[in-house]
């Protein structure tokens, strides 16, 4: 399986593509890959998969790419593993990229995954840091062991090298209608029939992205299962509600809502930690906040060295008291 | 081929430091794990319940097993512990080092000896948090893969299995041929705690088989030396520089989230 001396060159970006909704990390890569690309001094190239998809190829080349490599069937929608894994293999196989980056979203590591097996390749997972040393290696960094330490990843000897990356890392490419590329229709190798799975419902929107929001509220065990104060001062705030893996696992929260290891990473503007401890699962969830305030009864939590304002005493008396004044500065905007 | 509707769910598990007790060497900035006691992932709990639900409702048995040194039979032990049948250990030094891609074809291997119809994994490991085992399982084997389930429903009779999948934004209900791959989320179901009488007999009379790679056909397939990634360093992550003021009163505090918001 150890490679051969073929030459294998360009940047790869996966655009995640659900319905014709581009996934936001996907032009977070886009600008990574262009950098990349330029030190290297190969291309960058969009790999675009999903029906009716043509336009999401000429906005790909908008935000940065040389080229957009466009599979369009029906087939491809909604996403499955198995056709859009076929896919890349046989586009892979034919155009020897170097590298390939992919969104650490559900699909994109459910996608990663499948793939990087049959592509005997170098996969690297949740990457907050990418960067090419002197040879053109891509040089992946994680976070490891609830973020107490980062591990730098190489895949010496086999390509394509992958990694997935996680959203909210990067800033987004911007789009630049002047630029020019080529969007390529290439060969479809998936016949609908070949399918493993079907899609008997699927349902979207129903579930908050607190990753995207500028202020996050979030409750841990300290509420003890109330989250009224928190939701009341989220609300004053125009901020999401979010929860510490305590919360989520006691029931009190959706999962969706999470933050920490196991949960999301969010970078809000101000993130606000009410009766949350502050242990190391979850501050790597919340480390890319601006600003970070913490309420808790215990003068000693771990969550006090992990903030920049803290306030000793309990949430049900500092939140309302909290929401009253904010809420008092600012009221709602009327909405048209 | 044993004419069979009963459903054969092997559950693949992992042995991995106690989270809370893994220490950071100043020295070298490598981890030490071999502090801090082996535990089963807690996620491969969820993966346990998630297969011993599947049993009671498709019928048929359930397998756990688990590559690693020969001590990480006591993870095999806690699912037996836990219900599972049987289980298998896959032990070598020839797996040593080995990165997801080895890894998940010793696994897969595994499955397919064992005749699995479903294969249910934890989401990821609490050590290494990569995820990619469950989908790699499903890569080597050519099988369908559900990854970030919530809940399951067999259909035993129609070689299917439903699941209802976390996606971004919102959730999706797939159905999937047998054999398939679960990666089953999270803290998504309630696992159940060992019974007294399981537990006694997984520590005192159960004994899991072994396999070795060559057992399974992939000797010059795994380890280090066939794992596509290599760790090219470990070091400390940059802390996180914070103003760790205290302030006396909400007034104080209400003014700093003002300046704070007021920016945008």
């Amino acid at each position: 399986m150890t490679d051969d001396d073929t030459v294998h060159e360009d940047v790869w970006v996966f655009v995640e593509e659900h319905g014709g909704d581009v996934a936001g990390v996907s032009w977070e890569l886009l600008a990574k890959g262009r950098e990349l690309a330029d030190e290297t001094g190969e291309d960058l190239v969009a790999l675009v998969v999903g029906e009716g998809v043509d336009d999401v190829g000429a906005e790909a080349v908008e935000r940065g790419a040389d080229r957009a490599l466009v599979a369009d069937d029906p087939v491809f929608e909604p996403y499955r593993a198995g056709p859009y894994g076929d896919q890349f293999r046989a586009l892979v196989e034919e155009r020897r990229p170097s590298i390939v980056l992919i969104g650490g979203t559900t699909t994109g590591r459910d996608f990663a995954g499948r793939v990087a097996v049959p592509a005997d390749a170098g996969l690297t997972a949740d990457c907050t840091e990418l960067d090419v040393d002197d040879e053109g290696l891509l040089l992946a960094r994680r976070p490891t062991f609830g973020g107490d330490a980062m591990a730098t990843i190489k895949c010496p000897d086999h390509r394509p090298q992958m990694a997935t990356v996680r959203a909210g890392v990067f800033d987004a490419a911007e789009r630049d209608p002047d630029r020019d590329g080529d969007v390529e229709a290439v060969d479809v190798v998936v016949e609908a029939d070949d399918a493993l799975s079907r899609v008997l419902e699927r349902e979207v929107g129903d579930v908050a992205d607190i990753t995207d929001a500028d202020v996050v509220v979030a409750g841990g065990g300290g509420t003890e299962g109330d989250f009224a104060p928190v939701e009341a001062l989220a609300d004053a705030l125009d901020g999401e509600v979010a929860a510490s893996r305590k919360a989520v696992d006691e029931g009190w929260v959706e999962p969706a809502r999470q933050v920490g290891q196991t949960g999301k990473t969010v970078r809000p503007d101000l993130y606000v930690a009410a009766g949350i401890s502050g242990a190391v699962q979850h501050v790597e969830g919340m480390n890319d906040a601006e600003t970070v305030v913490a309420v808790n009864t215990d003068p000693n939590a771990p969550i006090f060295e992990h903030a920049d304002y803290g306030i000793v005493g309990d949430l049900h008396e500092v939140l309302p008291e909290l929401t009253d004044r904010l809420g008092g500065r600012s009221p709602p905007e009327p909405t048209a | 081929m044993t004419v069979d509707a009963d459903w054969t769910i092997v559950v693949p598990v992992k042995q991995v430091p106690d989270a809370d007790d893994v220490t950071i060497d100043p020295e070298t900035g490598t981890l030490n794990r071999s502090d801090a006691p082996a535990v089963l992932n807690a996620p491969d709990y969820n993966a346990v319940e998630a297969a011993l639900s599947l049993r009671e409702r498709a019928g048929g048995e359930v397998v756990a097993v688990t590559m690693g040194p020969p001590f990480a039979r006591a993870v095999l032990e806690t699912a037996v512990a836990l219900g599972a049948d049987d289980a298998v250990l896959l032990t070598d030094r020839a797996f040593g080092g080995s990165d997801t891609w080895p890894t998940s074809l010793a696994l897969a291997r595994a499955a397919d000896e064992l005749d699995a119809d479903v294969v249910v994994c934890g989401e990821e490991s609490t050590d290494s948090s990569t995820g990619q085992v469950p989908p790699g399982i499903a890569a080597h084997n050519g099988w369908a893969q559900l990854t970030y389930a919530e809940e399951l429903e067999p259909r035993p009779d129609d070689d299917e299995l439903v699941a209802v999948r976390d996606v971004e934004g919102g959730h999706e209900r797939v159905a999937a041929e047998t054999p398939v791959v679960v990666a089953f989320e999270y803290g998504e179901n309630e696992p159940r705690a060992a019974g007294l009488h399981r537990k006694i007999y997984a520590e005192t009379e159960f004994e899991p088989e072994e396999w070795s790679a060559e057992d399974l056909g992939i000797s010059e397939q795994v380890g280090l030396v066939n794992s596509p990634t290599k760790v090219g360093g470990m070091d400390t992550a940059d802390p996180v520089e914070r103003e760790q003021a205290v302030v006396d009163d909400v007034d104080a505090l209400s003014d700093r989230i003002t300046e704070v918001t007021a920016d945008d």
